[in-house]
């Protein structure tokens, strides 16, 4: 397991070559990872399509029972989860932004290629826990929002709803080590001279979409905790009875929920901006423009989720505020569609089957924004929300959209993953085919919405009215999910036996096309300096061919096989087993969850635990820099520093909303305990406890940095002791108030006190842990003065815990003064 | 090949948009930042326990934690001393946390309150 730098044979290996199934396991390597993500994706797009088809056979004639009402719930539940978090979201961020992210800017790998594979395990095993009704238990079935308070044990007592929270729970934390790790990739590990007006415009969406999942999904994350404890632990966190409301669950889930449909949304726009390029043989229009929008629907999304919930009563106030959010998040989205027309108006159009999918996501996209900007408007939403007016809408923006940009990139960069073509003819079939019967699947919805038809509707009375057009569209759905038996197919069969491609069979503009076809397991013999944008293009042609309608190539050096030399300067992290091991050890905790056995829970958690650390002592050269990190770092910036501070960044979110969830509830609490029941001299001692330790641990700091690792050691152990004893404090805090009957479900008040403070207390002891693994190696003389940084994370970590607590202390033990106005 | 779009080469120059880093400063200014901690520590329990600083307790809570929320993010994480990234890192987040807790607060205890929110 703790396998050491070997000589790897990278003369003659392509990334898909070698290992075996064993080689698949183990592999840390972007390429391959990103493989596995598509493989894993078109199997659950498979599973989705059938889902799709089972409620449509279910509504396509009236009073129909081909499906009992619970499995029709599921059907349509599974469908959304399954497109959502296990079809678009794995092949935009997981297939092509694993597979693209370093190669188009220049890397040998992302940032950390263990952590990669690690969220590519997780995401499997997460995928499985919300599947894993099919066999035991039966599937979420409370639609894909889950609204509360539908889903407390008392209204579903199954073990359905339980699969969505613990199976979210787990590929929000697969999404978000995703997140993190491309974030820190793009950042810090950009060729020599791209810049960020440089990027790519998929860079550009990638980027700004992975900020999008580290600060939406703890959103999520806090919801499904508080979910999880009503539905195990008896709290009351979206029950009416206990003075809280089922709004905290909608507001949390669409603080997430909005971003996420950019989540979905972005990438699909940087796939088209790649694509029309290249087929329209100009570049892409209005470039600088193009990030703008991007950046400015992405600080938008944050603005708009209230327009999910007009019809909850927001008030006047609040539903004014987040309709002129919601329209203005359709000016930057309208500057990309007329870019996107521009880039293509004046080319000289290149109809292939991509090129084809790329105008047809113009199209069906630009239908779907029109009839989304409907419901920034209160009044028109209320007329819609929850008809199959809805449905339509958001089928149009993320299949007619999202799915078309996939599906084109699918056919554009096929080549570059396996060295062959998709076949053409089947492609064009394919998308003819798709095009027509999507359209007539889901046109006729937003007639049928208007008609009054609600959408999740079981079955439906014979006189309604809707009888022909739901038969027309389970048609057309049938003829649509026939359809990607075509893709399916063309994948198949194209991948053994397609016309062999080249290094650039496009004739393309980015770096990704400079090297070999499938690439080999390096990317690239010598790491590239990028002088301008479409920097590939610019190489082939010069600058004399910005018009982009050249007709003869110029200087075209495609990257060839690595002399001797140049193999010995490239370094490649090694396999290991600890992802999938490490993946294994939280699907354990899962599971404990689920059945409610917290010993397993522990058991997963500590197996986590001790794999992390171990991880940590997995190369001999422990502390130094990532033995990947082959050339300097574009920020010249260490990449650990990068990812810890984007981890804060994150974790900042995720407190938030636990302690917003506190000041809501703290007034609406019912009965006794309330704050009069904290300890402040208790915790005024232990907030300097904890402040000190902070002081320890920047002596500990300048003690590694200045030479002196024994005054290091000593002060971490030091800091590492007040953490503990701010930990012995929160126990007999904790045991003091159970002794006095503040049980963890008393009220609103003890159940947001528990998991605010609680939480925060977990965090301390992660610290404490980190602390006492630094503080051993620290002994063993493990810690120089080169790997102080190693000992600065962990203190940024700590300092983060520290600075956490400020904001408890002040706003829960101190400020009892906000009362409900 | 100044003229070429892209050059594959081990030697790469300096970078325009490469991040300093800064020295750290040593346990004098460490110690002095704890001290002030302490302090302002010490005048949020006094001001919580003054009666008659009771109307202002809320702001001035909220001004004592800001302070220290600076000093520590600052000296002991470095952010005074380390590049721009980090700051960057660290307020953006910051400031939608911030925005996050204001709109729940704001919505669930003032602008819902007449339709039972």
């Amino acid at each position: 397991m703790a396998a050491q730098p070997k000589p790897l044979h990278l003369e003659q290996v392509n990334y898909l070559e070698g290992g075996g199934i064993y080689g698949w396991l183990t592999t840390i390597d972007h390429k391959r990872i990103a493989v596995l993500y598509g493989i894993s994706a078109l199997l659950f797009m498979a599973l989705g399509g059938t889902e799709a088809m089972l409620v449509r056979a279910q509504l396509i004639v009236p009073n129909n029972h081909f499906l009992s009402a619970d499995f029709y719930n599921q059907m349509f539940t599974m469908h959304g989860l399954t497109m959502i978090f296990l079809v678009v979201m794995p092949l935009e961020t997981g297939l092509f932004g694993n597979f693209l992210i370093p190669l188009q800017i220049g890397a040998r790998d992302v940032a950390f290629p263990r952590l990669n594979a690690l969220s590519y395990w997780i995401f499997i095993l997460g995928a499985l826990s919300l599947n894993f009704g099919w066999i035991w238990g039966g599937l979420p079935n409370g639609g894909w929002f889950g609204y509360a308070n539908l889903t407390e044990r008392a209204y579903a007592p199954g073990l359905n709803i339980d699969y969505y929270d613990v199976g979210l729970l787990i590929l929000g934390i697969s999404s978000v080590m995703s997140a993190l790790n491309f974030f820190v990739t793009i950042v810090n590990m950009r060729a020599p001279g791209m810049t960020f007006m440089r990027m790519p415009m998929f860079i550009w969406a990638l980027l700004v979409t992975v900020i999008l999942l580290l600060l939406a999904f703890p959103a999520l994350t806090v919801g499904l905790i508080f979910l999880f404890a009503d539905r195990y632990f008896g709290s009351h966190f979206y029950e009416v009875i206990a003075g809280a409301t089922p709004m905290l669950w909608q507001h949390l889930f669409w603080i997430f929920g909005h971003p996420e449909v950019y989540i979905m949304a972005l990438p699909a726009f940087g796939m088209i901006s790649e694509v029309l390029p290249v087929f329209s043989r100009k570049p892409l229009f209005g470039y600088p423009m193009m990030a703008y929008s991007i950046i400015l629907i992405a600080f938008l999304s944050y603005g708009v989720w209230g327009h999910h919930m007009f019809a909850t009563g927001m008030g006047p106030v609040a539903d004014s505020a987040f309709a002129i959010t919601s329209m203005l998040i359709a000016i930057p989205t309208g500057v990309k569609v007329f870019s996107w027309i521009a880039t293509v108006w004046g080319g000289r159009l290149r109809f292939t089957t991509s090129m084809l999918f790329a105008l047809g996501f113009i199209l069906e996209f630009t239908i779907g924004g029109l009839s989304g900007v409907m419901h920034a408007s209160a009044p028109i939403d209320l007329e819609q929300t929850d008809s199959y007016f809805i449905i339509a809408h958001f089928h149009y923006v993320l299949f007619g959209g999202v799915l078309m940009a996939i599906l084109s990139a699918f056919y554009f960069y096929f080549p570059k993953m396996c060295g062959r073509f998709m076949n053409e003819t089947l492609g064009k079939w394919h998308f003819w085919l798709t095009t027509i019967f999507f359209n007539c699947t889901f046109f006729p919805m937003h007639f049928l919405g208007e008609w009054g038809m609600p959408r999740r509707i079981y079955t439906y009375a014979p006189d309604m009215g809707w009888n022909f057009w739901n038969m027309f569209e389970s048609i057309s759905a049938f003829c649509l999910g026939a359809s990607f038996l075509l893709f399916f197919a063309n994948i198949a069969w194209s991948w053994f036996n397609g016309e062999r491609a080249g290094a650039d069979p496009w004739n393309a503009r980015t770096l990704e096309w400079s090297i070999p076809s499938p690439p080999p397991i390096y990317n690239f013999v010598t790491v590239p300096t990028v002088h301008s944008r479409d920097a590939f293009w610019v190489e082939k042609y010069g600058d004399v061919e910005a018009s982009g309608l050249a007709e003869k190539r110029v200087n075209v050096e495609y990257q060839t096989l690595p002399t001797p030399e140049e193999i010995a300067a490239i370094h490649m992290p090694l396999p290991s087993l600890f992802p999938i091991i490490m993946a294994g050890a939280i699907f354990l905790a899962g599971v404990g969850m689920l059945v409610g056995w917290f010993r397993l829970v522990f058991l997963g958690l500590g197996l986590l635990g001790f794999c992390a650390i171990s991880m940590s002592f997995e190369y001999k050269e422990w502390g130094e820099d990532n033995p990947h990190q082959v050339h300097e770092s574009f920020l010249k910036l260490d990449n650990r520093k990068v990812g810890v501070w984007s981890f804060i960044g994150s974790e900042c979110v995720f407190f938030a909303s636990l302690i917003s969830t506190f000041m809501v509830y703290k007034s609406r609490s019912i009965g006794l305990p309330d704050a009069d029941i904290l300890n402040i001299p208790l915790t005024s001692f232990s907030t300097f406890i904890l402040l000190m330790s902070s002081l320890l641990m920047v002596l500990a700091l300048a003690g590694f940095q200045g030479g002196k690792p024994k005054v290091g050691t000593f002060w971490l152990f030091g800091t590492a002791f007040f953490g503990l004893i701010f930990l012995g404090g929160q126990v007999y805090e904790f045991t003091s108030f159970y002794r006095e009957g503040m049980l963890y479900n008393t009220n609103l008040f003890s159940q947001c006190f528990y998991t605010l403070v609680g939480f925060h207390g977990f965090h301390v002891f992660l610290g404490v842990v980190w602390l006492l693994v630094m503080a051993f190696a620290g002994m063993k003389g493990k810690i120089g003065r080169s790997r102080a940084l190693s000992v600065e994370l962990c203190g940024l970590y700590w300092h983060f815990v520290d600075i956490v607590w400020v904001v408890i202390f002040t706003l829960i033990y101190l400020m009892r003064t906000i009362k409900r106005a | 090949m100044s003229d070429h779009a892209i050059e594959h080469d081990h030697v790469h120059g300096g970078h325009d948009d490469a991040v300093h880093e800064h020295a750290h400063p040593g346990w004098q200014v460490y110690s002095l930042v704890a001290v002030v901690l302490i302090i302002l520590t010490a005048m949020e329990i006094g001001v919580f326990y003054a009666p008659f600083l009771q109307a202002w307790l809320v702001p001035m809570l909220i001004v004592l934690a800001i302070l220290k929320f600076i000093l520590v993010a600052g000296f002991y994480m470095h952010l005074k001393y380390d590049g721009p990234v980090f700051t960057t890192l660290f307020a953006f987040p910051l400031l939608l946390a911030c925005m996050i807790c204001g709109s729940l607060m704001l919505l669930f205890l003032y602008l819902g309150r007449h339709t039972g929110y």
